[in-house]
C-alpha cells in the first residue's frame, strides 16, 4: 500500500543569480568519500490550520532564498585537469520532490522501519555525466492528519552529518525569521599551524595506514539485506553503563560508554573469534583543527580501534582501546593524514563505510535547533550514511531538547537483519532499558 | 550622395526645409510692416474708414467663421491619451538560469541529444540573461502544463498588472468602460476578458474584448481597436492588458524548428489605461499620435513563416520558418512606407523624393536613400522578439547602440514576453530617467501573419523616475554588456 504518494519535482533555484565562472574546489577529506552519500530526515508537528501545500510552499521559498549563500550547493560537478572533483557554480539549483503521506506524524512514527522511513528521501545515483546531476536532494512530505517530514539527501563529497545539519539549520531560520542567524563559511581546510608543531614530531603512521589500506581494498560485495533499529537510552542508564566500566564517571564519555558496549555485543551477534570484531570510529574534527560550526565541507575523520585480544566481557579494556584513539587523533595528527592525501593523489576513491564495523560520534551535531515554525522542535531526527555495506553502522547521536549536560542518547544500529535481531535481545543491551523508537519491519501477521 | 556632404550643409538644408514657411513668412511680414510705415497715421485712418463695415456683413463673415471653425473641431479625431501603465514583475523564485533550462531540457529529452544540443546553441546566442522566468508548471520535472496551472499563471499575471495600474492610477474598477485583452495563445472559454470582469466586478455595460491568436504584435493591434472605441465614445476610459501565457504552449516534443519559442519565450504582461476624457489630459503621460498596421497575409510565404502545427509525434508547437527575418524586412520596409511621410521631417521626405527620382530618371545604380528615423524619434521601442531582430532593425533603421539599449536590456532581464515587451522597452527609458516632455516614441512589433504594426506616441508632461516598476530593484546594474556568445 502507497502510503507516501509522489505530487511532484521541481528545481529550486536561489534567489540572486550567482558570480560567473566561479569554482569551489574539494579537499582532500571531501574526495576521500566519494562513495558515501547521506540522508536525514527530520519530523515535525505542523499547526492543523494550514491548508496542504502551504507550509510546503514556504519552505521552497526560503529555500530558494536560502541557497543565494550557498552557491557551492547549487553548483555541479566538475574535474579538473589534474582529475579531482571540483564544483562550478553554475546557478543550476537544486531538486526538490513534494509528497503528501496518509495519517498523522505521530502514527507514522509509531510503527517505522528502515523502509518506510527512506520513502521519506528521494536520491538519485551520480549520473554517468555529473555535470547534469544534483548533488543535493530535498524531499518535503506533509502528512494529511497533521505533521511533515522534511528529508535531505546529499552526496558525501560536498558535507559530512554535521555540515548537512547546519544546512538544515540554516533553511529553518530563513523560514522562521528571513534569514539565517549564522552564515556558512567556505574555506580550505587549514594548514599546519607552524607554531604549534612539536619538534621531532613522530606522524601519525596508524591513521594514514587506517586510509592506505581501505584505498587499498578492492570493492565491497552488496549482498546482505540489512536493517535499522533506531534505541534511546535513558541518562541514568547511561551512567550506570559508565560506571559500570570505571568507577570513576568522568573518565568516560558516553560516546565512548556506548561505542565499547556496542562493540563489545556486535562482535558477539557476528560470533567473531580472537578479540573483538574490526572497528572504525569516525569523529568529527571541526574542533580540532578550530574550524567554526559553520565550516561547510567534510571534517570527520576514520580511525581503527584495535580489538585484537580484548574478550568478549572485557568492556573496560574495550573503552580504554577508544579512548586512547581518540586522544591521539589531534591537529597535529590530522595534519599528517591531510598532507598524506594530498601527496597520494588517489585517483580511485575508497570506499571508506564498506569493510569494517563503523561506529560515528554525532552528539554534537545540532538538528534539534532547526525550527522552521515557532515553538516546533523536531519530534524526531534520523541519519543514514550510505550506502549500507560493510559489517554495520552504529551512529551515536544527541536527544531532541534534553538539557546539554545529560548523558542521554539515540543510537541509530544498521546491520544485517538476523543480527539487528540478536542484538536487540542481548543482556548487555536489555539491562540499559532502550526505548524502541524504529525498531525491525513488522511482519504481516 | 548625401552622405557624402559636409555635416554642417546637411544640418543647415535640414533646418531650411524644416522652417520654410517660418522663412517665408517672415520676409513677406517684414516688407507688410515697412509698406504700412511708410504711410504715415492719417493716410492708415482714411483706409480704415473706406472699409464701408455693414452689419449684416459683419453677422455674416462671423456666423461664416464660427461655423467653419465648429466643423473643424467637431470632425477633428479626439485625443487618445495614456493615463499610464504597469508592467508585471514576475517572482524571484520563478526565474529560470540558464544551466537550470538546459539540464531540464536534457532530462525531458533524453533520446534526442541533438535538439538539446540545438537548443544550448540557441540559449547561449540568445541575448537572454539568467533571470528571466517561466511559469511554475513548468518548472515541475517533466512540465506539467494543466488547464488549472494555464489559468493561474493567467490570474497571477493579469490581475497584478491591473492592481499595480490601478495603484498608480487610483482609478475605480466601475469607472472602467471598455476592456481589451489580447493573449495569443491561451483561449480558454469564459474568455481572459471575462476572468478580469469576474474579478474586479466591472460593470455590466462594459464593452469587452478578447483578441486571440494575434501574434507577438497584438499588444498594437489593441491599442488601435481601443483607440478607434475611444472615437465612437466620448468621455470614457479603456483598459487594455496584453500578455503571453507560457504554460499551455511548452513544447514537448523535439523538432528543431519548434524548440526555439521555449528558448526564448517567456512570463509578462502588462495593462495600460487609455483616455479621452479632459480631465485626464493634464495627468496622462503620453498622447498616443499614430498607429500604423502593415498585413502581409497576402503573400502565402509570409502566411506561414510563424504557423502552429503538430510534429511528426502528434505535439503541437509552433514552427518559425527559416525566412523569418527576410520576412520581417519586408514588413518593416511597408511599415515605414506607410509611416515615413507622417512623421518625418519635411527635409527628409523631400531627400528620399528626390533620390527616388533620381534612381528612377537618371541612375538607377544610386543607394536607395533610408530616411534618419532618429530626426523624427528621440526614443525606440523595438520588440524583443530575440536578438535577432534587435540586430536586424538597428542595422536598418540605422541606430545607435544607445537608441536599441531598452530593447537590448528587456530580452535580457525579461527574455521574449511577446506582446507586452513594448511595455517593458518603455519602462527601461523611464526608469534610466531619459524621458522628457515632448519627447517622440515608436513602438514597432512584429507578429504571426506575418505583421509589423508601429505606434507612435508623444511625452505629455515630465515623467519623475518611476518608483514602482519592473525594474526598479535592478536598473542600476543596467546595462550590461551581452556577450555575443555566453560559453554555458
Amino acid at each position: 500500500m502507497a502510503e507516501v504518494s509522489f505530487i511532484c519535482k521541481r528545481t529550486v533555484i536561489s534567489t540572486k543569480p550567482v558570480q560567473p565562472a566561479k569554482f569551489c574546489p574539494l579537499s582532500v577529506l571531501d574526495r576521500v568519500m566519494e562513495r558515501n552519500y547521506l540522508h536525514i530526515v527530520l519530523y515535525y508537528q505542523s499547526p492543523v490550520e494550514q491548508s496542504p501545500g502551504e507550509l510546503t510552499k514556504k519552505l521552497r521559498e526560503a529555500n530558494a532564498e536560502m541557497l543565494s549563500s550557498f552557491p557551492i550547493i547549487t553548483g555541479r560537478l566538475l574535474k579538473t585537469p589534474e582529475g579531482h572533483w571540483t564544483i562550478k557554480c553554475n546557478d543550476a539549483g537544486m531538486r526538490m520532490v513534494e509528497a503528501r503521506a496518509k495519517g498523522s506524524v505521530e502514527e507514522w512514527l509509531q510503527n517505522l522501519d528502515r523502509e518506510k522511513e527512506l520513502q521519506l528521501v528521494h536520491w538519485e545515483e551520480m549520473f554517468h555525466k555529473p555535470y547534469f546531476w544534483s548533488t543535493f536532494y530535498v524531499k518535503v512530505t506533509e502528512f494529511e492528519e497533521g505533521g511533515i517530514a522534511i528529508g535531505l539527501s546529499c552526496t558525501h563529497l560536498l558535507s559530512d552529518p554535521p555540515c548537512a545539519t547546519m544546512l538544515m539549520k540554516a533553511w529553518a531560520d530563513m523560514t522562521l525569521g528571513g534569514k539565517m542567524i549564522s552564515p556558512p563559511l567556505f574555506h580550505p581546510l587549514p594548514g599546519r599551524r607552524p607554531g604549534n608543531t612539536k619538534t621531532n614530531h613522530d606522524p601519525y603512521v596508524e591513521l594514514v595506514d587506517h586510509y592506505k589500506s581501505y584505498i587499498d581494498m578492492p570493492a565491497p560485495v552488496f549482498d546482505t539485506k540489512q536493517a535499522t533499529v533506531t534505541l534511546r537510552f535513558e541518562d541514568e542508564f547511561v551512567r550506570r553503563c559508565i560506571t559500570g566500566i570505571s568507577s570513576e564517571e568522568s573518565s568516560r564519555t558516553p560516546f565512548e560508554a556506548l561505542a565499547a558496549l556496542f562493540w563489545v555485543v556486535v562482535s558477539k551477534v557476528k560470533g567473531t573469534k580472537g578479540g573483538l570484531t574490526n572497528m572504525s570510529i569516525c569523529l568529527d574534527m571541526r574542533k580540532v583543527l578550530g574550524l567554526d560550526r559553520g565550516f561547510f565541507g567534510n571534517c570527520m575523520v576514520y580511525n581503527k580501534v584495535n580489538g585484537d585480544g580484548i574478550e568478549g566481557h572485557e568492556l573496560c579494556e574495550a573503552a580504554n582501546a577508544i579512548k586512547e584513539v581518540v586522544k591521539k587523533m589531534d591537529a597535529d595528527g590530522i595534519m599528517d593524514l591531510i598532507e598524506w592525501l594530498e601527496a597520494r593523489n588517489c585517483q580511485n576513491p575508497p570506499w571508506m563505510n564498506g569493510y569494517d564495523l563503523i561506529c560515528v560520534n554525532l552528539e554534537d551535531v545540532d538538528s534539534y535547533s532547526a525550527l522552521f515554525e515557532d515553538n516546533a522542535r523536531p519530534l524526531r531526527a534520523s541519519y543514514y550514511i550510505e550506502p549500507p555495506v560493510g559489517e554495520g553502522q552504529i551512529l551515536i547521536l544527541p536527544l531532541p531538547a534534553g538539557a546539554r549536560d545529560t548523558f542521554s542518547r539515540v543510537v541509530m544500529i544498521t546491520l544485517p537483519e538476523n543480527e539487528v535481531k540478536k542484538l536487540l535481545e542481548d543482556a548487555l543491551i536489555q539491562e540499559l532499558s532502550p526505548t524502541i523508537l524504529m525498531g525491525l519491519k513488522k511482519m504481516p501477521s | 550622395m548625401p552622405e557624402m556632404l559636409p555635416k554642417y550643409v546637411k544640418l543647415g538644408y535640414q533646418y531650411l526645409v524644416d522652417h520654410i514657411l517660418t522663412f517665408l513668412f517672415i520676409p513677406i511680414m517684414a516688407a507688410v510692416s515697412i509698406q504700412i510705415l511708410k504711410l504715415g497715421p492719417e493716410e492708415i485712418l482714411t483706409i480704415w474708414n473706406s472699409l464701408h463695415f455693414d452689419f449684416v456683413q459683419i453677422l455674416c463673415s462671423s456666423f461664416l467663421v464660427t461655423l467653419i471653425a465648429t466643423v473643424y473641431f467637431m470632425s477633428k479625431p479626439r485625443s487618445i491619451y495614456l493615463v499610464d501603465y504597469a508592467c508585471y514583475k514576475p517572482p524571484i523564485t520563478s526565474r529560470v538560469p540558464f544551466w537550470t533550462f538546459m539540464e531540464h531540457s536534457r532530462l525531458i529529452l533524453k533520446d534526442n541529444p541533438k535538439s538539446v544540443e540545438f537548443q544550448m546553441r540557441i540559449l547561449e546566442r540568445s541575448g537572454l540573461g539568467e533571470e528571466t522566468s517561466l511559469p511554475p508548471a513548468i518548472h515541475y520535472i517533466p512540465p506539467n502544463p494543466t488547464m488549472e496551472a494555464a489559468r493561474g499563471e493567467a490570474e497571477a499575471v493579469i490581475f497584478s498588472a491591473i492592481d499595480t495600474l490601478m495603484q498608480k492610477t487610483s482609478i475605480e474598477p466601475k469607472d472602467i468602460d471598455i476592456l481589451i485583452v489580447n493573449c495569443s495563445l491561451f483561449s480558454p472559454t469564459p474568455s481572459l476578458s471575462a476572468m478580469v470582469v469576474n474579478k474586479y466586478k466591472l460593470r455590466s455595460n462594459i464593452k469587452s474584448f478578447n483578441l486571440s491568436g494575434m501574434g507577438c504584435s497584438a499588444g498594437l493591434i489593441s491599442i488601435d481597436l481601443a483607440r478607434d472605441l475611444l472615437q465612437v465614445h466620448p468621455n470614457s476610459n479603456a483598459l487594455v492588458v496584453s500578455t503571453e501565457i507560457i504554460t499551455p504552449n511548452y513544447y514537448q516534443g523535439s523538432e528543431r524548428a519548434m524548440l526555439l519559442p521555449n528558448c526564448l519565450f517567456r512570463m509578462g504582461g502588462a495593462a495600460i489605461l487609455l483616455s479621452n476624457k479632459r480631465g485626464d489630459r493634464n495627468r496622462a503621460k503620453y498622447k498616443l499620435v499614430h498607429v500604423v498596421r502593415t498585413h502581409k497575409g497576402a503573400d502565402d510565404k509570409a502566411y506561414k513563416c510563424v504557423y502552429e502545427q503538430e510534429d511528426p509525434q502528434g505535439k503541437v508547437g509552433i514552427n518559425l520558418s527559416k525566412d523569418l527575418m527576410i520576412i520581417a524586412g519586408e514588413a518593416l520596409k511597408s511599415n515605414i512606407t506607410t509611416i515615413g511621410p507622417l512623421v518625418l521631417p519635411a527635409s527628409e521626405q523631400l531627400l528620399f523624393l528626390f533620390i527616388l527620382i533620381g534612381r528612377k530618371i537618371f541612375n538607377p545604380k544610386w543607394k536607395p536613400y533610408i530616411p534618419d528615423f532618429k530626426q523624427a524619434f528621440e526614443h525606440f521601442c523595438i520588440h524583443a522578439g530575440g536578438r535577432a531582430v534587435i540586430d536586424e532593425l538597428q542595422k536598418n533603421l540605422q541606430l545607435s547602440a544607445e537608441h536599441v539599449e531598452a530593447s537590448r536590456m528587456t530580452l535580457h532581464r525579461f527574455g521574449n514576453t511577446s506582446s507586452s515587451s513594448l511595455w517593458y522597452e518603455l519602462s527601461y527609458i523611464e526608469a534610466k530617467g531619459r524621458m522628457k516632455k515632448g519627447d517622440r516614441i515608436w513602438q514597432i512589433a512584429f507578429g504571426s501573419g506575418f505583421k509589423c504594426n508601429s505606434a507612435v506616441w508623444k511625452c505629455n508632461r515630465r515623467i519623475n523616475t518611476p518608483n514602482i516598476g519592473p525594474w526598479q530593484d535592478c536598473i542600476d546594474r543596467y546595462p550590461v554588456h551581452i556577450p555575443e556568445i555566453v560559453k554555458l
